[in-house]
């Protein structure tokens, strides 16, 4: 049986160096995927996710365990981002889409789906990823939470400081925007 | 009703019964509701082909990370230390064999050997705007580097040799030299192995650092294998939902 995020922090907070590391390497993708969809860049979404790690290591002391292991990285990182888009004063950019490699298409493909299937997925990916920067950016918070990291509505709330009902709207209104907005881009009906 | 809050909670399938029961029937009372509802289901299955680029995530707290550890940037080798260092190694061989530079009418020159003085007098120099470099200025440039490279370099190394045979003037016997020039080699020698090291280590790393994301592409395909599992199961209970309700109405 995997040992928990809260065995790990414990052990790490006795100064074991490799439950920490542990911890890293079991959330350090969703942590980056976290900051690549805040902010769109991903050299910049790798520094975020290091940085969260550094953070949560220096500050492991001061975590008592009140909110789960993962929600306080997840805060810790969108503060980061926040900043982060702050200091640059920018939304997020969707990145240019990059050249379509049928080998990595090839290899990136399921047994079931095809390579024209894989092109689709790109394509309607590359759309959702402009549509969700032109979101501000609590309705895009709350859908890459609620999407992406499947956090409860109740979680949401609590890590975004604000009451439930108002994740709900913003899902709601998020959601809304993006489906018109696909609908222009000519994706909505697609698959 | 049409409670946005509610349709949105249905929509992730968080609501308790009562509710669930209650939007239910409204929506088969409500085109508008149910064709929102709808569109809002295919929104979502289009955000879901929405990922990040593939970047290789090594991340590691390493002992003594109160500072912030090198990233995945700083791992590259310091080329600046090490164009600084050939240039110090020259600039010490340069002094050690009283190298001469001029450059005149009659074009470059370069002399070396410690037989013969070096020519001193201005008068000799053809081109006074381009002046030799003497051994006395080799030696305080290769101070000067010496003195650079110890600030730059953050690995404890030992000039002590080199500096010494850079400030210890040109007037030595051949078998000084000699014995200076073998301390150069040894000292190369032991660059030399340290950066092989350094080299191992970085490739053991490297290795390192591309089984574990190997290792985490495998376990994010495993995910990605049960969350479309899971999809098809929504799939087929919101069929198995509707065809209830048809058949429900139908009765």
């Amino acid at each position: 049986m995997a040992t928990t995020d809260e065995e790990l922090v414990a052990r790490s907070r006795g100064g074991d160096l490799d439950s920490f590391n542990q911890l890293v390497l079991r959330w350090e993708r969703p942590i980056y995927a976290l900051a690549y969809r805040v902010i769109g860049r991903e050299e910049e979404a790798r520094d975020v996710a290091q940085e969260t790690f550094l953070r949560a290591f220096r500050a492991l002391g001061g975590f008592k365990g009140q909110a789960k292991f993962s929600s306080w990285l997840y805060r810790i990182t969108l503060n980061l981002c926040r900043d982060w888009m702050r200091r640059e004063r920018r939304t997020p950019v969707a990145q240019a889409p990059e050249g379509i490699d049928i080998i990595d298409l090839a290899g990136a493909g399921e047994a079931v789906e095809s390579i024209e299937d894989v092109v689709s997925r790109r394509q309607v990916g590359r759309a959702v990823e402009r549509a969700m920067a032109l979101l501000p950016e609590e309705q895009r918070t709350a859908i890459i939470m609620k999407e992406y990291h499947g956090l409860t509505f109740q979680e949401i709330a609590d890590l975004l400081d604000c009451p439930l009902s108002t994740v709900k709207t913003r899902l709601y209104q998020g959601l809304s925007v993006l489906r018109k907005q696909l609908e222009h881009d000519g994706v909505e009906g697609r698959f | 009703m049409c409670d946005k809050e509610l349709l949105v909670g249905y929509l992730y399938d968080e609501i308790d019964y009562a509710e669930r029961r209650a939007l239910e029937s409204h929506l088969a009372a409500c085109t508008g509701c149910r064709d929102e509802l709808a569109a809002l289901r295919g929104t979502r299955r289009h955000l879901a082909a929405w990922a990040p680029p593939e970047s290789q995530l090594d991340f590691q707290i390493v002992s003594g990370a109160a500072k912030p550890a090198r990233t995945w940037r700083s791992y590259r080798s310091p080329v600046w230390a090490f164009a600084a260092a050939a240039v110090l190694v020259l600039a010490a061989a340069a002094a050690i064999a009283n190298v001469e530079v001029r450059y005149g009418t009659d074009g470059l020159m370069v002399r070396t050997g410690w037989a013969r003085p070096a020519p001193s007098a201005p008068s000799q120099v053809a081109d006074s705007a381009a002046p030799a470099i003497t051994p006395a200025e080799w030696s305080a440039t290769v101070a000067a580097l010496d003195r650079r490279l110890q600030e730059l370099e953050t690995s404890q190394s030992s000039p002590g040799a080199m500096t010494q045979i850079a400030a210890s003037g040109p007037r030595v016997s051949d078998a000084e030299v000699l014995r200076r020039v073998r301390e150069l080699l040894s000292e190369s020698e032991t660059r030399q192995n340290r950066e092989l090291a350094l080299r191992i280590r970085q490739l053991a790393t490297e290795f390192d650092a591309q089984r574990r994301v190997d290792l985490a592409t495998i376990q994010q395909g495993l995910q990605g294998a049960t969350a479309a599992e899971a999809a098809t199961h929504r799939q087929l209970w919101d069929l198995t939902q509707g065809l209830y309700r048809v058949s429900q109405q139908s009765k």
